[in-house]
């Protein structure tokens, strides 16, 4: 285990290594000039090249990537170009936000989707099957921001029991920052106002997101239960008069989970660098909208932060993944 | 194991249920007593204009703010915040562009036109306290000066600031500048407490602190920014003012669809990002006026006359393209018909406006013949935009199909913003759109700035157009304070520029605003785009 997990971290160091060299060498090259953003169109050529020198704009590409990378090895992304503020400061504040709606979403998508997908397999061929699929499919194949909008119609406009936008109502104190997560925030400090307030505001765009990702789980158990349900190991259960919920859940789910914490786990990861649309649509204040922001302004500072964040996300994620492979089945040791 | 999993199951079971009944119902219960009345609601057709308090205004707006300090942004939509929260010497006068007093009660400038003293009024303090003196004036200056900032390059002019007494204040310029009044009451002229440098940071001026927060004289101050979410100002406990309006959100809602929704609903007064082919049906909503003012904001191309293709240093090419545009059907395409053809640089609203002038139409034939002389037949051209106006791309389109009747081929060439601006820059196109608003009331902002070869590039010129008699006629017109006479120069520059067609002058845009019919006093100033007058407002 513990070879495992050394391994598995001296990988996210190169990965990380990799990510930020990409990511900054790109986003230098594409032409425009933030320091231009920044002083405004009209300020004269003195002051831009005074600007461009504050943000050392005017060294190689290469004396920029090691002062950068100087500065994050001692936690410091550097100070955005449009908000004049530390970048850390920004990420602090948006990046709770989106993952907060992202493990929401998250969560929806596996308590509903896991059961789905077991019914389907298990019901094969039959109504519930074709119904369970549908709902999937339909999921995937409607664009956020459409089935976003249908929801804010219908719980908002029509029956008006949700909010539209926002994390928590105007007149509502948010929690005390812990963690930033305004659920878990908000719990551990027993304001239960808050509580509820922010999960009302939650519900309709986790549940959007959740839609979307919903099919990858449903089909992904679906697939394996199937296929473990066929197995050898399985027949012989079920002739030692082995039958129903025992079977089902002791024997084959375990097993089908396998790949399911794989793809599931991805998907996690897209999910937080995805939630872009469905933050502008709930105007939920999260890093989406932040990083859209960002890069219409060339502000690579920013860009580079939440490119990292994410990246970092990932890999973390996959280790997880890796880790919960090996709890489920010792016999992969790799 | 086998326990695990089992109870794993039945606790999955529950958060499901949970889920289930977030999802579906809501905790309804826990959101009683809060923002939304939702107990007992009216029926659909009872309902008020707004379900929100009617001392506090709520706005839509479509994106966050970056800096909010006067000596550094450039950005309109900041000024938004900023303007009602800072006092400036003089300030627009209801309607118009002219000027009237604010914290200067009266001044005085020299014959020369190179010092301007000002007389404060008294009785004027910032939100701590402090009283507004002359002292806070000059500090203000100084301090932009000094940060160097785009405002700083506006107040370039300004040799030195003089403290005369507590209540008066002089400045001295190094050239006659006439709209110097004029830019007293932009946003950049908004005077700090000098108590901001108590907040100063590695010497940055307080640039750190005011790029959050606010310290001026105004009616309101900021008391709140949740970023991403919205803006609160509340009001300026030490102000002689007494607004009607107590609290004013500005909030965040990027998603033009759930902005309008959330007026439908009464739960925003004011819509600022809804674009105009949703308007016309927002006009039949009971709760809601839409106003239209005409704007001093115009969409316009760049025609490179030097830097781009070849042929289009010729006028008469130009001057063709001019004619190939049928004006009417673009705006009535793009802007729905929310838009006045231009007749030249200057629009209407703004003096120096000359209605005599000459106006493009579209007239294909004499567009062909002005090809044919200028040798300029099968002519190829690259036109530059991004995805900054969300009604670019269908101008693109038509401005091609209008162009290839005259037998131009125009190639679209959509890149990113920031990229697009600095192609623009360095000259690196052959025809470009852009969009362009005043600062200050004046007709230096349109003539000086698009036509004096000194601003080549974004600083305004960005046709890169050199005519040695219209730099002589702009920059005669910007040294002299007879009214009068600057106009007669305006207008004969003006001529000029519209017979050798830099820009293909396409339109102004309306003014348009979705407000809730309960929202009372809003006055549109068109040098105050996207600024509201809160201290007069009601509900």
């Amino acid at each position: 285990m513990r070879q495992i997990i050394t391994k598995r971290l001296s990988m996210l160091v190169l990965v990380l290594l990799g990510v930020t060299l990409i990511t900054f060498f790109l986003s230098h090259v594409i032409p425009g000039d933030p320091a231009r953003m920044m002083v405004g169109q009209r300020a004269s050529e003195e002051t831009l090249q005074e600007v461009r020198r504050q943000l050392g704009l005017d060294q190689p590409v290469w004396v920029q990537y090691f002062t950068y990378m100087q500065g994050l090895l001692a936690g410091d992304f550097g100070d955005s170009i449009r908000t004049q503020q530390p970048v850390v400061d920004d990420l602090i504040k948006f990046f709770p936000a989106t993952l907060e709606l992202a493990l929401t979403a998250f969560i929806i998508a596996i308590v509903i989707g896991i059961p789905i997908g077991i019914l389907s397999a298990v019901r094969k061929d039959t109504g519930w099957d074709h119904a369970g699929r549908f709902f999937s499919i339909a999921g995937i194949s409607t664009p956020v921001f459409w089935s976003g909008l249908i929801g804010i119609l219908i719980f908002y406009k029509f029956f008006d029991l949700l909010p539209s936008s926002g994390r928590i109502d105007l007149t509502v104190t948010p929690p005390p920052t812990i963690t930033g997560l305004y659920l878990f925030d908000s719990l551990v400090t027993g304001n239960w106002s808050a509580f509820g307030n922010s999960l009302w505001h939650l519900a309709l765009p986790a549940c959007t997101l959740a839609f979307a990702q919903l099919a990858i789980v449903t089909r992904q158990v679906r697939a394996s239960m199937l296929e473990v349900l066929g197995q050898e190991y399985i027949r012989t259960a079920l002739a030692n008069g082995i039958h129903g919920p025992v079977l089902l859940f002791r024997y084959a789910l375990r097993n089908a989970l396998i790949p399911t914490i794989t793809v599931v786990g991805l998907s996690f990861g897209s999910l937080l660098g995805g939630a872009v649309v469905t933050e502008t649509i709930f105007s939920w204040p999260g890093m989406g909208k932040y990083v859209v922001e960002s890069i219409a302004f060339l502000d690579f500072p920013a860009i580079m932060g939440f490119t990292f964040v994410i990246s970092f996300g990932y890999v973390i994620i996959n280790l997880l993944v890796d880790l919960t492979y090996y709890a489920l089945d010792p016999q992969i040791k790799e | 194991m086998k326990r695990r999993w089992s109870s794993l199951f039945t606790s999955s079971l529950l958060v499901l249920s949970l889920m289930v009944s977030a999802c579906s119902s809501a905790p309804a219960n826990q959101s009683q007593g809060e923002a939304k009345p939702a107990e007992s609601k009216p029926a659909e057709a009872a309902k008020p204009a707004s379900t929100t308090p009617a001392d506090t205004l709520f706005v839509g707006i479509t994106s966050d703010q970056g800096t909010l300090d006067p000596a550094v942004t450039f950005d309109n939509s900041a000024w938004k915040i900023t303007y009602p929260t800072y006092q400036r010497l003089v300030e627009y006068d209801g309607e118009t562009t002219e000027v009237k007093p604010g914290l200067a009660k009266e001044w005085k400038v020299s014959e020369d036109g190179l010092t301007w003293t000002f007389t404060l009024a008294e009785g004027n303090k910032f939100s701590d306290g402090t009283p507004v003196t002359a002292e806070a004036v000059k500090f203000t200056f100084d301090r932009t000066l000094k940060i160097k900032k785009g405002p700083a390059d506006v107040y370039s002019v300004i040799k030195e600031v003089k403290v005369d007494s507590p209540t008066s204040v002089t400045f001295v310029l190094s050239k006659n500048f006439p709209p110097f009044l004029s830019t007293l009451a932009a946003n950049y002229g908004g005077i700090v407490n000098p108590k901001v440098m108590e907040k100063e940071q590695n010497g940055d001026l307080g640039q750190n602190f005011l790029a959050n927060n606010t310290m001026g004289s105004g009616p309101y101050q900021l008391t709140e920014w949740r970023k991403g979410e919205y803006l609160k100002l509340t009001l300026n406990p030490n102000s002689s003012v007494k607004p009607a309006l107590q609290n004013i959100f500005f909030k965040i809602i990027p998603d033009a669809t759930a902005q309008r929704l959330q007026l439908e609903q009464g739960e925003i007064d004011i819509a600022e990002g809804i674009p105009n082919e949703q308007l016309k049906a927002l006009k039949d909503l009971p709760n809601v006026d839409v106003l239209q003012k005409p704007s001093l904001f115009v969409d316009y191309i760049y025609v490179n006359s030097s830097k781009g293709n070849p042929a289009l240093q010729n006028p008469k090419v130009r001057q063709a393209l001019s004619y190939a545009i049928d004006y009417d059907a673009l705006t009535e395409s793009v802007q729905e018909g929310y838009a006045t053809q231009m007749r030249g640089p200057i629009p209407k609203g703004l003096w120096g406006y000359d209605e005599s002038a000459p106006q493009y139409k579209r007239d294909v034939e004499k567009a062909k013949a002005l090809l044919a002389e200028a040798g300029a037949a099968n002519l190829t051209i690259d036109l530059l935009y991004s995805d900054n106006k969300a009604w670019w791309e269908t101008e693109a389109l038509a401005l091609q199909a209008f162009f290839s009747d005259i037998g131009v081929k125009l190639n679209l060439k959509k890149i990113a913003y920031a990229t697009s601006r600095e192609m623009i820059d360095k000259g690196e196109f052959d025809l470009a759109m852009g969009v362009w608003s005043p600062d200050f009331g004046d007709p230096y902002m349109f003539m000086n700035y698009w036509f004096d070869s000194v601003n080549f590039g974004l600083a305004g010129n960005r046709a890169f157009y050199k005519n040695g008699k219209v730099d002589e006629l702009v920059r005669k017109a910007a040294s002299i304070n007879d009214k009068a006479e600057r106009e007669k120069l305006y207008k004969e520059a003006q001529l000029i520029t519209i017979d050798e067609a830099p820009y293909l002058y396409l339109y102004q845009k309306d003014f348009l605003l979705p407000v809730s019919k309960s929202v009372k006093g809003f006055v549109y100033n068109p040098m105050l785009e996207g600024i509201y007058n809160l201290a007069e407002m009601s509900k």
